[in-house]
């Protein structure tokens, strides 16, 4: 173990992290809106597309991470060209995203639609009949009841979306993880220690910050006293 | 003035309302009364359109619906029209009692915070309970709860007000209290429709009696007539379990 070669290298990870934070924020951002939008459809029971949603999230939960980035890395490119749409001048960056919005969305609306039926009916009936339109209903009662449910749930999504960019350098993407395996390759090997606990440490750090983050959030709506309390 | 024409409900194939036709003028207090499950809630839901009728036509004084065909809008004007204050309260959990009653004032309304904090301040006091203004329904006992539900529904001035059992989900020590409260503001000139199981309290608010069973109503008069002078076999055979439970329960 060579701890003068550890902080040789620690610069290298710093400086492809933006690569991998630009992945954890797009994925995670449009990973939730369609999880919202998979759940709005599970929920509505909206014909066609409710089947569908639950097809797409079987998938998604049982195939392996891996395989669904190289079905679109490879696949997804075929698919469009048939609908006369041309993706290949696509980055790899842009089709990790691709695969982990897909992904996330699967997952994250199995967090938000229970969540969501945890809110009791009579919530929802006491706000329709003082007249509350649909959205005023979900913005403020709906969504504030289920977000404390909800986010310690969407905490755990959001740590293992960040662990699963470590698989995006299969296809070539020079994130922390890309940059690992090409120092790992052009020293024939010898480094793999100090090289994978370097990449440990950069994925702790950015683990651990983002969950205080969650945290915080937690802290936030907790002062919502919803758990019962004296009864009738 | 409420008026009901017609309303008919089935679920699954059952009819619970069978063509309904019901009138509560201004300032009347009318009670729903009549055995269990035979539709007394889902004739009050459907008023503010929580359940929607297969068929019918609600009128206010300046408002008209036919229920087979409404429009997103016009729902929301007739629930804005009416209130309903729910056996289980149902009070927004993520609020606070006086927020509970400011909420529709700001949201549906359109009122400024201060105005509907005003407000809200002068209806807690209404229903005795402006010292708890900051509470959590959480922290809050079920009588103190559909207090403030009931000034929940009287902050958006609603031309009708909805009761259905709003003691029934009580200890019995803590009924009178709300019972106190829907007295008063029937005192005020509000215009009622009540279900309710409690009859002598029935007796004495009400200015209509309605007996429903099986989803039709029976028969309808003032409360004096129901409750002494029927002379229909239904309505007797009702009230007769009735003070018949009421006997068995006081004599223990
Ligand atoms: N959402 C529903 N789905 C199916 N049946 C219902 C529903 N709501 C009420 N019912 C049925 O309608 C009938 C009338 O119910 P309800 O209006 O609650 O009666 P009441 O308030 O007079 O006790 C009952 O038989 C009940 O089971
Ligand atoms: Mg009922």
């Amino acid at each position: 173990m060579d701890i003068a070669y550890f902080f040789k290298i620690l610069p290298h990870f710093i400086s492809a992290l933006p690569i991998t934070l630009i992945v954890i924020f797009f994925s995670q951002l449009f990973g939730l809106l369609l999880s919202i939008a998979v759940t709005y459809i599970q929920i509505k029971s909206i014909k066609v597309l409710t089947p569908l949603a639950h097809l797409y999230i079987s998938f998604v939960r049982s195939t392996p991470i891996l395989l669904q980035l190289l079905l679109i890395y490879y696949g997804l490119p075929v698919l469009l060209s048939l609908f006369g749409i041309n993706i290949n001048f696509w980055s790899k960056t842009a089709f990790s995203i691709v695969t982990l919005v897909l992904h996330n969305g699967g997952f994250l609306s199995e967090v938000l639609r229970p969540a969501y039926l945890a809110v009791e009916q009579g919530q929802h009936e006491a706000a329709d009949s003082l007249g509350f339109t649909s959205f005023q209903k979900l913005r403020r009662i709906i969504i504030p009841q289920l977000l404390p449910i909800a986010l310690p749930g969407l905490g755990n999504g959001l740590i293992y979306l960040i662990h699963d960019t470590s698989i995006l350098f299969v296809i070539g993407v020079v994130d922390v993880m890309g940059v690992a395996s090409n120092l790992v390759s052009s020293s024939y090997g010898t480094d793999q220690i100090e090289v994978y606990l370097a990449v440990a440490f950069v994925y702790w750090a950015v683990t651990y910050l983002s969950d205080k983050g969650v945290k915080r959030l937690e802290k936030i709506t907790e002062r919502y006293h919803l758990e019962n309390g004296l009864k009738s | 003035m409420l008026a009901l024409k017609n309303i008919r409900k089935s679920f699954n194939g059952t009819d619970v309302l069978k063509g309904i036709s019901l009138k509560v003028n201004e300032g009347d207090v009318v009670t729903l009364i009549g055995p269990s499950g035979t539709g007394k809630t889902t004739l009050l839901r459907c008023v503010n359109f929580l359940e929607k009728p297969d068929e019918g036509e609600v009128q206010f004084s300046n408002f008209q619906l036919n229920y087979s065909h409404a429009k997103k809008k016009e729902i929301l004007r007739l629930r804005r029209k009416s209130a309903m204050v729910f056996q289980q309260y149902h009070l927004f959990k993520n609020k606070t009692a006086i927020e509970n009653v400011m909420e529709a004032q700001i949201v549906v309304q359109k009122k400024t915070k201060k105005e509907a904090y005003e407000n809200s301040l002068e209806l807690l006091n209404k229903v005795g309970l402006v010292e708890k203004k900051d509470y959590y329904p959480s922290q809050l006992s079920g009588g103190q709860q559909q207090r403030i539900s009931i000034a929940r529904a009287l902050a958006i001035k609603p031309e009708i007000l909805l009761f259905d059992e709003p003691t029934s989900a009580l200890d019995p020590e803590l009924v009178g209290e709300v019972l106190n409260v829907i007295d008063q503001i029937a005192r005020t000139g509000a215009t009622i429709l009540l279900v309710t199981h409690e009859m002598s309290f029935a007796q004495s608010i009400s200015t209509k009696v309605v007996f429903m069973d099986h989803g039709e109503i029976v028969e309808e008069g003032p409360p004096s007539q129901i409750f002494n002078h029927s002379n229909r076999l239904r309505t007797k055979e009702f009230l007769k379990h009735f003070t018949n439970n009421y006997q068995k329960t006081t004599s223990l």
